[in-house]
């Protein structure tokens, strides 16, 4: 096979090698700027000064992290057992092979205490320091016979404690905000009704990926700063995705001297537990190329505006925006500013980059070649799937509509001759104000009432047409009623589905 | 800290009330701002979180009106400054330093809740 090193951008170490950088480390004559740095000087002296004087860039990102964990060795007990099952502080944690070894998924959660605590916070523990407890059953084998096991450990009882992540470092995220008419918690965080907030992801212009977007000098075996010490980079992450400019790194690195201050349980309100985890990669200058592509600055890094209201795969895309009007703390949203918040710590992520950068002043921290760069033609399909799930949108049927100002009899005649039991009260410009049923109908027969407004019910329980009818239906058995009206996100009426409809369909 | 609201009745205005109950419970007591007269007067106080309980407590019993006003807590320890707050707070008394930290104005705060729960290191409380 031929190496990766060939594909793609061919890398050039005209100015300097990765071998020259580290003679120069070794003497403590490297120059080594923060990425923050680098931007500034090239600003103000010029690519080629810059290009000539510097021969590392330090880059940090510390965000949620959620396709992190740990792999654990736990050594064996006596009479040995093959921990079929286990649970470290009530976390369940799985069991991916041999007897003793275990991972600890960060965005597994505590049973008892869901969305408070979760895999996530054990690691942060057992880097703390802190005793966890561990306990195991399992069905007993002729070579290990135990079936129960408790006990507590912490990281010096184990004899591997390994960071090992899937997909870290997103080269940039989404910008998140929410279209609903009701706050959502997501893994993007709280997202206030009718887009009243927005919150982003990604260090922008300090983030590693962005600082080498061809990944010239990035691969398998590249060492990086990783939770507070050295790790490694040992691929691309899953979901890796380099056209797009949405790259991710896979990372191992040794838990056992990492640092909470750059390794966060957390825990996002309806959503789970993750990691913050820390990372930092050194970006040599080897070619003007990468003295210019280290000198990106936010306004240059761009992302989307995404609508997570809409439970979907394909979330619609409000529209472009820049790391620069992200990081201010204010965007534009449909024509109204709204605060953004980063999820990202950038102040971390600045530490990072410091801490680096003195790692490496000090020769503590030595660059690696890698020995296969990450891919750059990689694309990411999404699931094959057997059964298409059925939207809204695809069970919808047109509203028997009528007006506030129609009297009870116009609105019975509309019952009788369409044949329903709902009409979806309209203003004039379409947009939803109540719902009348043919029992609030007979009620006012009854009762003798001339005028709708007295019967209208006006808070309506609605459904969205890119929603799961799936989802449509919890909401109708969660508040016992037969139909819900489809309505777009100015409340304009699409028209509505029905409890019958639901019901046809289960039958086939 | 929990900040505390006193209103004084006319009839106590002559009264040391304040300096008794710092004796009594020996627990400082930080006057952040007083205007009283002879037709007694309203003084906004600071105490610790864990003694506000205490001091409402025998303030009201030597017939003081006492208002606490709960305050926004973070715990430095616990805070990562990812800003997952930031864009919830109603009235922008969460902000940025240069450095890009969190900081949290508490004159501004009105103790509304809205940025406890988004916290993902449960950082903030009230």
């Amino acid at each position: 096979m031929t190496p990766r090193l060939s594909e793609g951008v061919a890398t050039t170490e005209d100015l300097r090698t990765i071998e020259d950088i580290n003679e120069k480390i070794k003497k403590g004559d490297a120059v080594v700027m923060t990425a923050a740095e680098m931007k500034e000087l090239v600003q103000q002296k010029g690519l080629k000064v810059a290009a000539k004087e510097v021969d590392i860039v330090t880059t940090g990102t510390m965000g949620a992290m959620c396709s992190s964990g740990a792999i654990v060795n736990v050594g064996h007990s006596d009479p040995p057992m093959k921990l079929e099952k286990a649970w470290i502080n009530d976390v369940e944690v799985c069991h991916p092979g041999a007897a003793v070894d275990l991972y600890i998924g960060a965005t597994i959660m505590d049973a008892k205490r869901p969305f408070l605590y979760g895999g996530g916070h054990v690691i942060e523990d057992l880097v703390r320091g802190k005793e966890v407890e561990l306990r195991a059953t399992s069905y007993g084998t002729d070579c290990y016979p135990r079936t129960r096991l408790e006990t507590t450990l912490t990281k010096n009882d184990l004899n591997q404690f390994y960071l090992l992540n899937f997909r870290n470092g997103y080269q940039r995220y989404n910008c998140a905000t929410n279209s609903r008419d009701e706050t959502i918690y997501t893994y993007m965080g709280k997202l206030l009704p009718h887009y009243g907030n927005a919150t982003f992801s990604g260090a922008g212009c300090l983030n590693p990926l962005c600082n080498d977007p061809d990944y010239e000098t990035i691969g398998i075996g590249s060492r990086i700063f990783l939770g507070g010490t050295q790790g490694y980079i040992i691929g691309e992450g899953t979901q890796h995705e380099p056209e797009d400019g949405f790259g991710t790194l896979m990372v191992r690195g040794d838990a056992k001297k990492m640092s909470p201050e750059f390794l966060r349980g957390a825990a996002f309100k309806n959503y789970g537990t993750t990691l913050y985890v820390g990372i930092g990669v050194p970006i040599p200058i080897l070619n003007e190329g990468l003295a210019k592509k280290t000198a990106v600055t936010d306004g240059e890094i761009f992302t989307s505006i995404v609508d997570y209201g809409v439970p979907r795969r394909d979330r619609p895309k409000l529209r472009k925006v820049s790391y620069e009007e992200l990081k201010s703390g204010r965007i534009d949203v449909n024509g109204r500013t709204v605060k953004v918040s980063p999820l990202c710590s950038l102040s971390t992520a600045q530490v990072i980059a410091e801490t680096l950068k003195g790692w490496i002043e000090d020769s503590s921290f030595y660059l690696t070649r890698p020995v296969e760069r990450l891919p750059r033609d990689t694309h990411v399909s999404p699931m094959k799937q057997t059964r298409e799930v059925l939207f809204v949108e695809g069970l919808i049927r047109p509203a028997v509509t009528c007006k506030e100002d129609d009297n009870v009899e116009v609105v019975a005649k509309k019952i009788i001759q369409q044949n329903v039991n709902h009409i979806v009260v309209v203003d004039d410009e379409s947009r939803l104000s109540g719902i009348v049923t043919s029992w609030d109908i007979t009620r006012a027969v009854a009762n003798g009432k001339k005028g709708l407004t007295e019967i209208i019910t006006r808070r309506v329980v609605t459904a969205s047409p890119q929603e799961p009818v799936e989802a449509a239906s919890r909401r109708l058995a969660l508040h016992n009623i037969s139909a819900l009206p489809v309505i777009d996100d100015q409340r304009k009426v699409l028209g509505i589905i029905t409890s019958e409809d639901l019901s046809k369909l289960v039958r086939g | 800290m929990a900040r505390i609201l006193l209103r004084f009745p006319q009839s106590q205005f002559n009264a040391p009330i304040t300096s008794e109950v710092v004796l009594e419970l020996g627990v400082p007591i930080s006057i952040l701002t007083a205007d009283i007269t002879s037709k007694g007067g309203e003084v906004l106080a600071e105490v610790e979180s864990k003694d506000v309980d205490r001091v409402a407590a025998l303030f009201r019993k030597r017939g003081v009106a006492v208002d606490v006003q709960k305050q926004i807590e973070v715990d430095p320890d616990a805070c990562i400054h990812c800003g997952a707050c930031y864009s919830l707070c109603p009235v922008d008394a969460i902000s940025f330093r240069k450095d890009r930290r969190v900081t949290f104005d508490v004159n501004k705060c009105v103790a509304c809740g809205l940025c406890m729960d988004t916290c993902p290191t449960r950082a903030i409380h009230l």
